[in-house]
């Protein structure tokens, strides 16, 4: 039993070194050898699909892309999934960016979803706005009218050369918000500033850090769902039924979130019997 | 054979393993990957708020691209002559004729580009004093425009969503829900209360708060760690991407040489070696 716990307390001052390796290997991993774990839809995922999925055909939803490429790996796989659905449906995308990086991850995404996947047509069925900066002026100005912030969109056409501009003033006359946000600005702005205060619905993809901060308002009923972090994104790839990155990454996730859990376990053994041998030794 | 996307690659590839290199130890990979990301951030956000914001919606605004019907008084002369000017000292941001974004020329454009000068003074420590207009400006009017918000939805909405309903169509797990809602709510809020000791019965609420807290700290735990790891899945899925033939093994290539490099450099700096 001696020998054990030695063994114990000699493994819990194991170099860290050692726990980045053994990490790095349980993620690459599956990665390599997928190993096909069932993803099953949270409630908080299956009301962002129901949201989208209640909207009649032909709805103008705006999208706004609050991420770069340091948060992609969790984001952008929302942000594809929910640009497939609108597709699907049939419904009109308005895509705004809070973050200047958030316009080439936009771009990105309709490049691979509007363009390759549904030859939808720039300007008639989808418009990527792109970035202002101004944080919150940008959302208050979206508010109360969208041509004081954008007379150009990404691409440098007039707003008012642009067909499904016709007749959108401000976000009243949008049927629908996702923010795919990875902080500030991002979701909490746009609750604060634009679905709470004009009653347009609102739903949500976040990154797994904010999900504590933005729950309040789902479980409050002023955020219908939201997707948590890259399990979100795959429980929409589900829901959808269109596997994508994140669906692939979500064995790598799950079998590193057990090694850590042993992890913790294991450290915390190792400091208990560390602590009692201490109290005995004065 | 070598396309922009395939050295895109490699220096993706290699930023990538300068970055994780810091897990055996700081070295000088790393420190290079950390000058250029700061230098490039830098770089990147000045020109990305200087062409998206400054050029077209201020200069845009006090100088626009006038109609050939449009004539100019003697004052309207003077205030394009120094457009003018500018023109001569950088032409990219000053086209000839006017800044075309389709705004119109709206003179009290010339307040925020006065406090914004007032805000650059504060690098002469003589004219520093003037940067405290600019930020009283930016922290009155964020304080404005957030108040309502922040009071509308976290407080107001946040008390509605509080409240339990105990009749209708509900189920029994949402009524049970909603009560450990308002007992987490209601004691985390006397936690908090410092106006009265937290002894006897008001101690006992405050400790029940304390405990919701700590759940709460528990699972922003547990979704920081998801959220590491989810970036770092993405890392290894690019890397992974990058180490086929299509990039010319990039990822291979780079971790065997940066590796050997890194052991040469730790043979010879044993000294700075931390345990």
């Amino acid at each position: 039993m001696k020998k054990l716990a030695d063994l114990v307390i000699k493994l819990g001052n194991v170099d860290r070194r050692w726990i980045f390796i053994i990490i790095a290997i349980v993620v690459m991993y599956p990665l390599f050898k997928p190993l096909g774990l069932p993803i099953r839809p949270t409630e908080s995922s299956q009301e962002v699909y129901a949201a989208i999925e209640a909207l009649p055909e032909g709805s103008k939803v705006l999208l706004s892309c609050e991420y770069g490429p340091s948060t992609k790996p969790e984001i952008h796989p929302m942000a594809v999934g929910v640009l497939r659905h609108l597709f699907e449906n049939g419904h009109q995308v308005y895509v705004t960016c809070l973050w200047p990086d958030g316009q080439f991850m936009a771009r990105e995404a309709l490049e691979q979803v509007a363009e390759n996947e549904y030859n939808r047509t720039y300007g008639e069925d989808y418009v990527l706005l792109g970035f202002r900066p101004g944080n919150e002026a940008v959302i208050k100005g979206i508010v109360s009218d969208i041509r004081k912030m954008y007379t150009i969109d990404s691409r440098g056409i007039p707003i008012d050369d642009i067909p499904m501009m016709n007749g959108v003033k401000n976000i009243l006359d949008l049927d629908f918000i996702f923010s795919a946000s990875a902080g500030y600005p991002g979701t909490v702005e746009w609750v604060q500033l634009a679905a709470d205060p004009t009653g347009i619905p609102m739903s949500t993809g976040v990154t797994s850090i904010q999900v504590n901060e933005v729950m309040p308002y789902v479980d409050a009923g002023q955020i219908k769902g939201i997707l948590a972090g890259m399990p979100g994104a795959a429980e929409y790839e589900a829901l959808l039924g269109k596997t994508g990155i994140a669906t692939s990454g979500m064995d790598a996730q799950s079998i590193a979130h057990i090694v850590i859990v042993l992890f913790i376990i294991f450290g915390n053994i190792a400091f208990y019997l560390e602590r009692q041998r201490s109290k005995k030794t004065f | 054979m070598f396309s922009a996307e395939i050295v895109g690659a490699w220096i993706a590839v290699f930023l990538t393993l300068a970055i994780f290199s810091y897990l055996y130890r700081d070295n000088p990979f790393y420190k290079i990957a950390e000058h250029i990301f700061v230098g490039v951030s830098a770089g990147y956000w000045a020109s990305m708020f200087f062409w998206t914001q400054i050029q077209p919606n201020l200069f845009g605004r006090l100088w626009p691209v006038l109609h050939e019907e449009q004539t100019l008084g003697i004052l309207g002369k003077a205030w394009y002559g120094i457009y003018n000017f500018l023109h001569l000292l950088y032409r990219p941001a000053f086209p000839e004729g006017g800044v075309a974004t389709g705004h119109g020329m709206q003179l009290t454009y010339i307040i925020p580009l006065i406090l914004g000068i007032m805000m650059l003074l504060s690098v002469f420590s003589k004219f520093s004093w003037f940067a405290r207009w600019g930020i009283a400006y930016v922290v009155g009017m964020a304080a404005g425009l957030r108040s309502y918000g922040f009071l509308n939805s976290n407080v107001i909405g946040q008390i509605k969503g509080s409240v339990i309903p105990l009749t209708g169509d509900i189920s029994t797990g949402t009524i049970i829900n909603g009560i450990i809602l308002l007992i987490g709510t209601i004691t985390g809020l006397m936690y908090f209360y410092f106006s009265k000791e937290h002894k006897g019965w008001f101690g006992k609420i405050g400790r029940i708060g304390i405990y919701f807290l700590m759940i709460s700290f528990g699972a922003s735990f547990g979704f920081a760690v998801m959220g590491r790891i989810s970036l770092l899945i993405g890392r290894f899925t690019d890397l992974k991407a990058f180490g086929g033939a299509d990039y010319h093994h990039a990822s291979i290539w780079l971790l065997v040489i940066m590796v050997v490099l890194l052991g040469i450099w730790s043979f010879f700096n044993k000294e700075e070696k931390t345990t």
